[in-house]
Order: C-alpha cells, then structure tokens, then sequence
C-alpha cells in the first residue's frame, strides 16, 4: 500500500528529529522570554516583543534569507563559529534546526506568555511568606501552574517546526539525508513530472503524523489541568 | 458617501480588467533558468522590431514541463535538454513542426572569485572530493534539472560519480546553484559556461569534455493552443542574426542555421 522508497522515509525521521531538537533547544528561552514579557517592564519591552513575533509575520523566506546572510559560511556570525568552534549550519541538519526553532518560536512564547499572566500572584506571595525564594518559588509553584501552557507551547511549536519550508529551504537548502524534510521532500517531488503518486504519499503521512501531534497535546495539556485541580 | 463608494469600487474592477486585456497581445515564454540574461535581451530587442510585448518565466526545464502539462499558459517552451521537449511532445503538448534545435552550451567547473583554485585538468579520475575539501559540490537537481542531469552524466563518465554524489548541494535550479558558489556556501559547481559568464562572484576553473555528457542542446517549440501569429514571428526572430548576436555574445552556441529577418 505504501510504496515509500529509502529516501522518503529518511525525510520523514529528519523532519522528527529536527522539530523535536528545534523545540527542546527553544524551550528553554521561550519560557525564559515568556516569563520576561509577562511580568517585567523595562526599556524596550515593546521592542523585544516585536522582535519575538517577527518570524511570525515576516514572509517564512525572508526569515530563512536573513539567517543566511547572518549564519552563512562566509557571513560575519557563521564564519565566526566555523572558523574558531568548526560549527557549520550551512547545508547542515543543525541549520534546519535554527530555522525551525527561530520560526517557531513567537507561537510558542505567546502560548506560554499567556499561561504565565493567567497565574494567580497570590500563590507565589503565599510561598514567599513561607520563606521560598525565588529560584525556588519559580521551580515548584510558577512552572508547574504554567505547564499546561508550556505544554501547548511546546507542541505548537513542534508543529510548526515539522511543517516549516520556506526559511529552512532558502537557509540550508534541500539535501536528502541533512536538510531534506517532508515539506522539502513534498516539494521537490512536485517539481518533477510524475512525482505526484510519490507526492501524495508523503502528503498523508504528514497528516497523520501532525494530527497525531495535535491529540497528543490535547491529552497531555488536559492531563496538566486535572492535575491542578483535581488531585 | 455611497456615490463615492460606488465610484471606489468602479475604478477597482476597471484596474482589475485592465492588465488581462493587455495581456492578450503578447507571447508568453517559459524558458530554462540559465537563459535569464540572454533572452531577456533578445525579447527586448522583439519587442523594440514588432511591438509585440513578451512575458517570460524562468525556472528548471523539468519544472517548467510539469507547469505546462498542468495548463500553464505558456506559448512558447524552450529547455535546456532534448528529455523534457520529448516529454511535451510525447504528451501532444506542442504544436507539430514547431521543435527546433536553437542553442548549445558548455559545462563547466566553477569556484568563488576569491578561491585559491586555479586550473583544474578535468579528466578520468580527477579528484574532485579533494577539491570540495569539507564542503559540498553546488550542482542541479539531478534527478530532474537539465543541467544536474549533464553534470551526473559527467561525473559517471568520468569515474568521480561514487566519490562526489555525498558531497553534492543539489538545487533546484542552474541559476540556484550559481548563487551557493558566488555567496561562497560551496567550494566549487558545475554550471553552465553561459552562467559563469554572467556573475562576476565566480570564476571557473575547468571545462568538462563535451564527450563525458550528452550534447548540451536547446530545443524551443510552440506550445499547443498557443495564437498562431505571435508565436510564429516569435520563433522566427530568435532564428535571425539580431537574436544570434545577442546569444553569441552571452557564450551560447548557434545551433539554427540563421533565417534572415
């Protein structure tokens, strides 16, 4: 029934590993920059959270264009990293990864922005009276009221990195094996007479696999929030 | 206010007309990426004689087949190799007669202007991955784009094929990987001797032997359904000598015998 050869099924685990590689290495700044957003105000707040959401409304291979001529093998930063730490992005998985990540990240700092704002202050000032810092309040009353929002952070991110085409593809290209993802593929395939049967494959494993993303982050958002007010 | 409204939306749906209806006049031309340069000037120089005006679109050959087999409106088709004019023709996509063998070309060994590569002796055996170092070699698809297709053809006749298909930044198009070369993403590509010769960023450094690869020939014919006239005069003008000059003076081979004008 599936008739897939090496190199779709290559392009389907790379695009797996790259959009959960893009999101674990986010995570972190996302919340990071949630957490800012939500509750600091400072001299060029507003500029920052233009500057986070300008993946979101810049065309995808404007973003892709700009990350080459900043990360490029000859560009200032990406000659920089190649020529004292031999870190490449070009034509390299690890520069899907940046393109994925820097597009998914304003979808995944305004879901857990938002989930941060909705916490009640109340129950970190009752730690606070208990004598928790706050490091410690941070790690055992805020994260964990705002997990549910990091969790559907998470996941749309994952999403949109999995299905990002346009930066990665002006970025590091098309290479089986290193860059080439489903989308990338699905392109590729489309560009050739008679590819379209090939196409169509990969078409219905990338629905599968993103609705299957989605109902895993309704269980796991919705398994978050029982256990907040439930148990 | 509802006149003015009114008046608004008049003058919109009059813009809106308006391009289509200029539109009528003029030949529509999909041609291989690497003839960008050359052919826009011949299309300018068309236009300037009859005042017919022409639009053109360039990418892939093989993209642009599979554009015209989903009903682009092109008229006139001119790849970069004899497979994807076969293809159209085989679908009954041309107009019977109208195939001509137009333009040849040279492929060549390219390198950033400021690579430290000279001259490269390509032969049997050359070694390309040394070549390429750590980095990739910049060529075109080679599943489907002409001139990846030359290029693999090249590098299997010459025996390089196993040492240099995983180093390969594969394209989607001449011009594509022309740009990998003149940003410095890749050490060295294979291109056309026409696209070299029109981006200063690159300089080449060797010359495949027209032997390693199927003869690098343009075939330009009419698309099915195009309008007679225009396409016809199209045609004949890119056989004259005004058209020949132009390509000549980009590097491409006169293949035609010139018709006069």
């Amino acid at each position: 029934m599936l008739d897939l050869t090496t190199q779709d099924w290559t392009a389907i685990a790379l695009s797996l590993r790259i959009a959960v590689v893009a999101t674990l290495v986010t995570l972190p700044f996302g919340i990071a920059i949630a957490l800012l957003l939500a509750r600091k105000d400072f001299w060029g707040k507003s500029l920052v959270d233009a500057l986070v959401h300008l993946p979101l409304v810049l065309p995808p291979v404007v973003t892709g264009y700009l990350l080459l001529i900043v990360l490029g093998r000859r560009a200032p930063v990406g000659a920089f990293l190649a020529d004292h730490f031999g870190i490449v992005f070009s034509f390299r998985w690890t520069g899907a990864v940046i393109s994925c990540g820097v597009m998914a990240f304003p979808l995944m700092v305004r879901a857990i922005r938002l989930s941060i704002e909705a916490i009640d202050r109340r129950l970190e000032d009752a730690a606070a009276t208990l004598g928790a810092n706050s490091a410690w309040r941070f790690a055992t009353v805020t994260l964990p009221l705002a997990l549910p929002g990091i969790i559907a952070g998470a996941m749309l991110a994952f999403a949109r990195a999995l299905g990002e085409f346009g930066a990665t593809i002006t970025f590091v290209s098309n290479i089986p094996g290193e860059t080439q993802t489903i989308s990338a593929a699905i392109y590729t395939l489309t560009q050739v007479p008679g590819g379209d049967a090939a196409a169509l494959q990969l078409v219905v494993i990338a629905v599968v696999i993103s609705l299957a993303a989605l109902v895993a982050s309704e269980w796991l958002a919705r398994r978050a929030t029982a256990r907040l007010h439930g148990a | 206010m509802r006149t003015r409204l009114v008046a608004i939306l008049v003058l919109l749906v009059t813009l809106a007309a308006a391009p289509s209806a200029a539109a009528q006049d003029g030949v529509t031309v999909f041609a291989a990426a690497s003839l960008r340069n050359a052919l826009d000037r011949v299309n300018a120089a068309f236009s300037r004689t009859t005042g017919i005006r022409v639009t053109a679109s360039y990418a892939a050959s093989s993209a642009l087949a599979k554009q015209i087999v989903q009903g682009a409106p092109a008229e006139v088709y001119v790849s970069a190799n004899l497979k994807w004019m076969d293809f159209l023709e085989q679908e009954k996509l041309l107009v019977p007669g109208s195939r001509i063998d137009l333009l040849g070309n040279t492929l060549v060994l390219i390198a950033p202007q400021t690579s430290g590569y000279d001259k490269v002796d390509i032969r049997q055996g050359f070694n390309i991955a040394m070549l390429a170092g750590d980095g990739r070699i910049a060529v075109s698809d080679t599943r489907s784009v002409p001139a990846g297709l030359y290029a693999k053809a090249a590098l299997q006749s010459l025996g390089v094929w196993r040492a240099a298909e995983p180093k390969l930044a594969q394209a989607e198009n001449v011009r594509a990987t022309l740009a990998y070369v003149a940003r410095g993403e890749t050490p060295i590509g294979i291109v056309y001797f026409t696209d070299a010769k029109v981006e200063p960023k690159v300089k080449i450094i060797g010359t495949f032997p027209p032997g390693s690869h199927p003869p690098i020939i343009y075939p330009a014919a009419a698309v099915a359904g195009s309008r007679h006239p225009n396409v016809t005069r199209y045609l004949h003008f890119l056989q004259t000598p005004a058209a020949r000059t132009i390509f000549e003076r980009f590097g491409f081979r006169f293949l035609t015998p010139p018709k006069a004008s």
